[in-house]
């Protein structure tokens, strides 16, 4: 298909819901400036001005807002950072002053700019300023010095780009932009076209007013204009340093001035009395070529300022295609978003695309042995499940695991602290990184399993948060048929470890539940320690009874280990613990721990199976999206895929492996297929994907292996396997077995008592279940998990 | 659109069924059963005429006004009975010269009964047969099939008339005060809309959405579709509950979701100005259950804040009872037995306290196996001390019963090895069959 039809074909409504939602997302990010924000910005600068006094120099009102915005109102952390930078700007202006002594002899100095030559706007016709010498009033650039910590307390490591940090990247890269070739357009603006609609690329960018007005954030500062409004802020940007060449300002050495003819306005004011002054006589057309001391200087100027800036396409590309730009909106947040969604469209950008051709070709790629050549390249990405009791911390010793790992920045928890302080939930705020539904944040529990990944020097993990409420077992299930290893979180303050490990309790369900589905390692973080006072007796205590629990249970000595560990404060989770506050451990942290499990290796030769975690739109070119976990087999761009149960046919459009392009995947990768050819009707969550040639047969009824974990008789089960949740009814019970030698003890029972094997009939109530010999299933009624078991 | 609902549409045709037509002047002496002024809730068959020998054999004429009622009938009538109801026939007649005609004819029709057939969506029943009595029109032994119809008489005739057929006569003319309920059993992206009478449930429609899952960073297709998923529920209980008639309408779920609907619903009644929903607020009642399938049911009927309100109907007792069998099942295996051999021996030996039958055993075509049932209700109830309840097929506990094979019963004192010769007695079989191969 042309693109053309992609054209005419696309439902511009559908495109429009698309950006609306984005944008949506960019409001709640950047532009909350809401009153009580600025209520508080009012307070924390006149707090931050009480302390600091007018005796710093260089300080300006814009400079604090900035700080106390990124520290979120903290009005101490900014005072520190505050003095801590002023002290650097110090010296950087001392050097700058050295500097723009030797610069070249149009560069104006600090001081000069700031008064006008006589005779300045003398050749200027009035009413008709040319537009190259016409400069905008600006609103004071933002600093940018901390372009270089991005964090100014915290944790240190490397945060992700923060508003300020996006700004500094975007100068920088318009810089190198402009270093190229005015005239070729930038990759940047052309892929971003090509994503957002097509149409644009060949209609040359124009400028839009709002375009216009965000460029002058990332090109340096404007000419100086007499006005006011820099002067406090000017000074002390880093970007001052540079010399201003490329701008088509008038130089500072009025004597090189060329005047011009007084203009027709000019003449009937004054007559003749200033035409004198105009003696020199030269034509007005070729003053605005010797207004720059030398011609090259001129036209280089002219040349750069001509067309729009390499920026200025960028943002027209963006007001056009967003349509919606918010004029109303306060200047300095719409720029700043504006740059920031540039930064984020340049990253998408980088993606390579893949054209839509009717015709997905194959290249019949050897999976397996791309695989073995791979192996040695690539960090193994392993898949953990965290499980535990309801209120054990799970989420929150993941979303410690992943702000210390730098995954998610301080700006961010800082945000989540605030707000979930508002609704009394402060211990909440590490929750949240992966509780982000209203309703799991607004009752502090998570529902549904939450995916997140880290990597670490040794590995890549991905993180499958699943819920400890009971109710939600079905989603636990659905994230511990995807894992690799476990880490079980137990609650070790007083009472709750009881709670949980009693009969009713989670901790025994969930390692039930992930040792019957292949589960083999698994890593017991013992959380909440801080509460204990670092108890070594605790610890030991939780530690013999959840071993001799999981020995039972099926797990082998030399596959449990356990972790003393506070999700909260976070020690021994990605940093040891403070020296002295856990003298009787030297084990490894829980992160060191997690580097020594090694994903369970798979059979990546055997016909594909996968089970659909999740149907979405993926975006405009890729409608169809299916995420999920391969179990068997290995996949490649341009397969044939066939959706179980059903017939529905689709190709493989492109694979997305653990969020990077690829042209295969293996049993193990978690990948997001983009499909071609399908309806998003005939996906649904739980189905199993297929090649066409072997496909599996579903199965409306069948003979299974179980192990009871509750009295078993006749009765309506639902059936999970993975995110499949089907409702069926054991019919028959055909016989109980020995759990040593797998022989018959008993034909036909009446019931099958907690604890023992059997065999059993199934028949499913609806329709045909995507099951083979060796799925793995678990039964559940009544809200508990009655047996585990595999199709026979 | 990506959020197409895949719908599965269970009924539609039944609102013609539904119809309420004014009761019309039969037997005055009748007319007594139906002295309330609401006719929703207290419509029940109506018994016309019973003529029922010494013998046992005999006929009874009864008059539906309801779609429940065709349940009973369906109890009522089993293969080799007689049926006399009102039919449209369509005759064809050969005029002298050849030339053909045909016409429709409404005439009173009898048939021995072939075969019975009932559509739970719709509440209709069918019934094949061969004519019995001959009339102008028809000869007897053409076939013909009967649909019953609502507000028009018909007649059963039995050679036997035992104690269950009486019996389902019986309750089926019962004014005992109905109590219908609504429930939604959900979880996300699956909702079962069902309504609940007296002796039925029925699935008025499943609601099976994909909805997407949550990701990093992305949270608006979810709540998106989770909209959309309300909105799809809250449009089919508009269609498919006759709310004003319903006694509560539960709403079940794991987690959250039964509130949030509950909110959903409320607030789209108040934008839409609907006074039926909003004057029905109390009915609306939030269940706990573990998983949003119809079997779900069991577990909703069963908790306490449905029993406080619905004790003394017919289903919760019945659930209660299901439940109760469970219990002891795992507390005290010996005293808890299903199956028919099983059961049979229990009552021989006097033991059986509560015997819990599925009334699918008494719609036996098997003359025989329906007597040895009625049997076993006979002698329980004679012993004195047992209790029997016979529960509908096709309610959910009955659902459960049946999974047992249809009958189960709670003893006094515990037996063991009731099922002991069993094994033995099948491998005998399996011999004789093999020997006769």
């Amino acid at each position: 298909m042309s693109r053309h039809k992609i054209i005419r074909t696309m439902n511009l409504a559908d495109e429009l819901d698309d950006y609306d939602g984005e944008e949506d997302y960019y409001e709640e990010e950047d532009q909350g400036m809401s009153p009580e924000d600025k209520a508080k910005m009012v307070d924390g600068l006149r707090r931050v001005r009480e302390v600091l006094g007018d005796d710093v120099p260089s300080l300006t009102n814009e400079r604090i807002e900035e700080t106390l915005w990124y520290y979120y109102f903290d009005v101490e952390k900014s005072i520190t950072y505050l003095l801590n930078q002023a002290g650097t700007t110090e010296k950087k202006k001392q050097k700058k002053a050295v500097a723009a002594e030797s610069k070249v002899r149009h560069t104006s100095s600090p001081a000069s700019r700031h008064s006008i030559p006589p005779g300045f706007w003398d050749d200027t016709p009035f009413g008709a300023v040319p537009c190259y010498r016409l400069s905008e009033l600006l609103p004071p650039p933002m600093p940018v010095d901390c372009r270089t910590s991005g964090l100014l307390g915290g944790s240190g490591v490397q945060p992700k780009t923060s508003k300020l940090a996006a700004l500094a990247k975007a100068r920088s890269k318009a810089k190198a932009e402009k270093a190229a070739e005015a005239g070729a357009e930038s990759r940047t603006a052309v892929s971003l076209l090509d994503r957002l609609s097509k149409k644009k690329t060949d209609t040359p960018p124009t400028i839009s007013p709002a375009a216009k007005a965000s460029t002058t954030t990332s090109t340096p500062a404007a000419p100086p204009v007499p006005d006011q409004l820099h002067e406090k802020a000017t000074p002390d940007t880093p970007k001052d340093e540079k010399p201003i060449e490329t701008l088509a300002t008038p130089s500072s050495e009025p004597d090189l001035l060329p005047k011009a003819q007084p203009s027709g306005f000019a003449m009937s004011m004054f007559g003749n009395r200033i035409s004198g002054l105009f003696s020199d006589g030269i034509a007005n057309s070729q003053i605005y070529c010797s207004v720059a001391p030398s011609q090259k200087a001129a036209a280089k100027a002219k040349q750069g300022f001509e067309g729009p800036s390499p920026d200025d396409v960028v943002m027209a590309a963006q007001s056009q295609s967003k349509g919606l730009v918010k004029g109303q909106k306060p200047e300095k947040n719409s720029t700043a978003a504006a740059i920031q969604k540039g930064v984020e469209a340049l990253k998408v950008a980088d993606a390579p695309e893949k054209p839509a051709p009717q015709k997905i070709a194959r290249k019949k790629i050897d999976v397996v042995a791309e695989y073995e050549k791979s192996k040695s390249r690539r960090k193994e990405n392993a898949n953990l499940v965290v499980i535990g009791h309801v209120d054990a911390g799970k989420s929150t010793l993941m979303g410690r695991l992943l702000y210390d790992s730098g995954v998610v920045d301080e700006r961010t928890i800082q945000k989540y602290k605030q707000e979930a302080e508002k609704i009394g939930k402060s211990s909440f705020a590490l929750a949240w990184v992966l509780d982000q539904t209203g309703e799991e944040r607004a009752r502090g529990v998570t529902i549904d399993i939450a995916v997140n990944a880290f990597e670490t020097e040794k590995g890549r993990f991905t993180i499958l948060d699943a819920p400890g409420h009971r109710d939600f077992i079905p989603n636990m299930i659905a994230g511990a048929a995807q894992a690799d290893f476990a880490v079980l979180v137990i609650d070790s303050s007083p009472g709750e470890f009881e709670a949980g490990f009693n009969i009713r309790g989670q901790t025994k369900e969930h390692a039930l539940l992930v040792r019957s589905m292949g589960v083999q390692r698994i890593i017991v973080a013992v959380n909440k320690l801080d509460l204990m006072r670092w108890d070594q007796d605790r610890f030991d205590e939780i530690k013999q009874q959840m071993s001799q629990f999981l020995t039972t249970a099926g797990f082998q000595a030399k596959n449990v280990s356990f972790i003393p560990c506070s999700g909260l404060t976070g020690d021994n989770i990605v940093r040891k613990p403070e020296d002295g506050l856990v003298p009787w451990y030297s084990g490894p942290t829980l992160v060191q721990e997690l580097e020594t499990a090694k994903p369970v290796t798979k059979a990546i030769e055997k016909p594909l199976r996968m089970t659909i975690a999740d149907v979405y739109r993926g975006g405009v070119i890729n409608p169809v999206t299916i995420a999920g976990r391969i179990e068997i087999g290995n996949l490649q761009v341009g397969d044939t895929i066939v959706v179980i149960p059903g017939d529905e046919k689709a190709t493989v459009k492109a694979i997305e492996v653990d969020n990077q392009a690829a042209d295969w995947a293996v049993a193990g990768n978690n990948v997001q297929l983009h499909l071609a050819g399908i309806e998003m009707d005939y996906l649904k969550i739980g189905d199993v994907v297929c090649h066409a040639d072997t496909p599996l047969v579903p199965l409306k009824e069948f003979e299974a292996k179980i192990l009871a974990f509750e009295s078993l008789t006749p009765m309506m089960v639902d059936i999970h396997r993975g995110r499949l949740n089907a409702s069926g009814r054991i019919t028959k019970l055909v016989a109980t077995l020995d759990k040593g030698s797998g022989t018959i003890t008993k034909k036909k029972p009446r019931h099958i008592g907690p604890g023992s094997l059997a065999v059993v009939n199934i028949t499913v109530t609806g329709a045909p279940l995507p099951l083979e010999k060796g799925s793995k299933i678990v039964l559940r009624a009544d809200g508990l998990t009655v047996a585990a078991g595999v199709v026979e | 659109m990506c959020c197409q609902a895949r719908e599965l549409m269970s009924t539609g045709a039944s609102e013609a069924t539904r119809r309420r037509h004014p009761p019309q002047a039969t037997s005055s002496k009748l007319q007594t059963f139906n002295t309330r002024p609401d006719i929703a809730t207290t419509s029940k068959m109506r018994l016309i005429k019973q003529q029922v020998e010494r013998d046992g054999s005999g006929t009874v004429t009864l008059y539906p006004e309801e779609p429940e009622d065709m349940w009973h009938a369906f109890n009522l009538i089993r293969v080799g009975d007689t049926l006399r109801a009102s039919a449209v026939r369509r005759i064809v007649s050969e005029s002298a010269t050849g030339s053909t005609s045909s016409s429709r004819v409404h005439m009173n029709l009898t048939i021995v009964v072939d075969k019975v057939d009932f559509d739970t969506q719709a509440g209709q029943l069918h019934i094949n047969g061969r004519i019995s009595e001959e009339n102008k029109y028809v000869k007897i032994g053409a076939h013909h099939t009967l649909d019953l119809e609502l507000n028009r008489n018909f007649t059963v005739g039995k050679a036997e008339w035992d104690s269950i057929s009486l019996g389902v006569v019986k309750e089926a003319c019962d004014p005992a005060e109905k109590a219908e309920i609504g429930a939604v059993v959900l979880h996300e992206g699956l909702a079962n809309i069902c309504l609940i009478t007296e002796h039925m449930t029925v699935l008025r429609q499943r609601i099976d959405i994909s909805i997407p899952r949550k990701r990093t960073g992305s949270i608006s297709a979810f709540e998106k579709a989770m909209d959309k998923f309300y909105e799809t529920i809250y449009q089919s209980i508009l269609r498919h509950l006759p709310i004003e008639n319903l006694k509560v309408v539960l709403l079940a779920s794991p987690g959250f979701l039964a509130e949030s609907l509950q909110k959903y619903i409320f607030a789209e009644a108040v934008k839409s100005d609907n006074k039926t929903i909003m004057s029905a607020k109390p009915k609306f009642v939030t269940v706990h259950c573990s998983t949003g399938h119809v079997h779900a049911l069991n577990e909703v009927l069963k908790s306490p804040a449905v029993i406080a309100r619905l004790a003394d109907t017919k289903y919760a007792k019945e659930t209660k009872a299901m439940e109760s069998f469970f219990k002891m099942m795992q507390t005290d295996e010996d005293r808890a037995w299903y199956g028919p051999k099983e059961v049979e021996r229990a009552i021989e030996k006097g033991a059986v306290g509560t015997l819990l039958m599925s009334n699918s055993l008494f719609r036996s075509n098997n003359m025989n196996e329906r007597r040895r049932y009625v049997k076993m209700v006979e002698d329980v109830k004679a012993s004195g001390a047992g209790e029997v309840m016979i529960l509908s097929s096709i309610h959910e506990s009955g659902i459960r019963l049946d999974g047992l094979g249809g009958i189960a019963a709670i003893l006094m004192f515990p037996l063991q090895d009731l099922d002991d010769s069993d094994e033995e007695t099948e491998a005998d079989v399996d011999n004789q069959d093999n020997d006769n191969l």
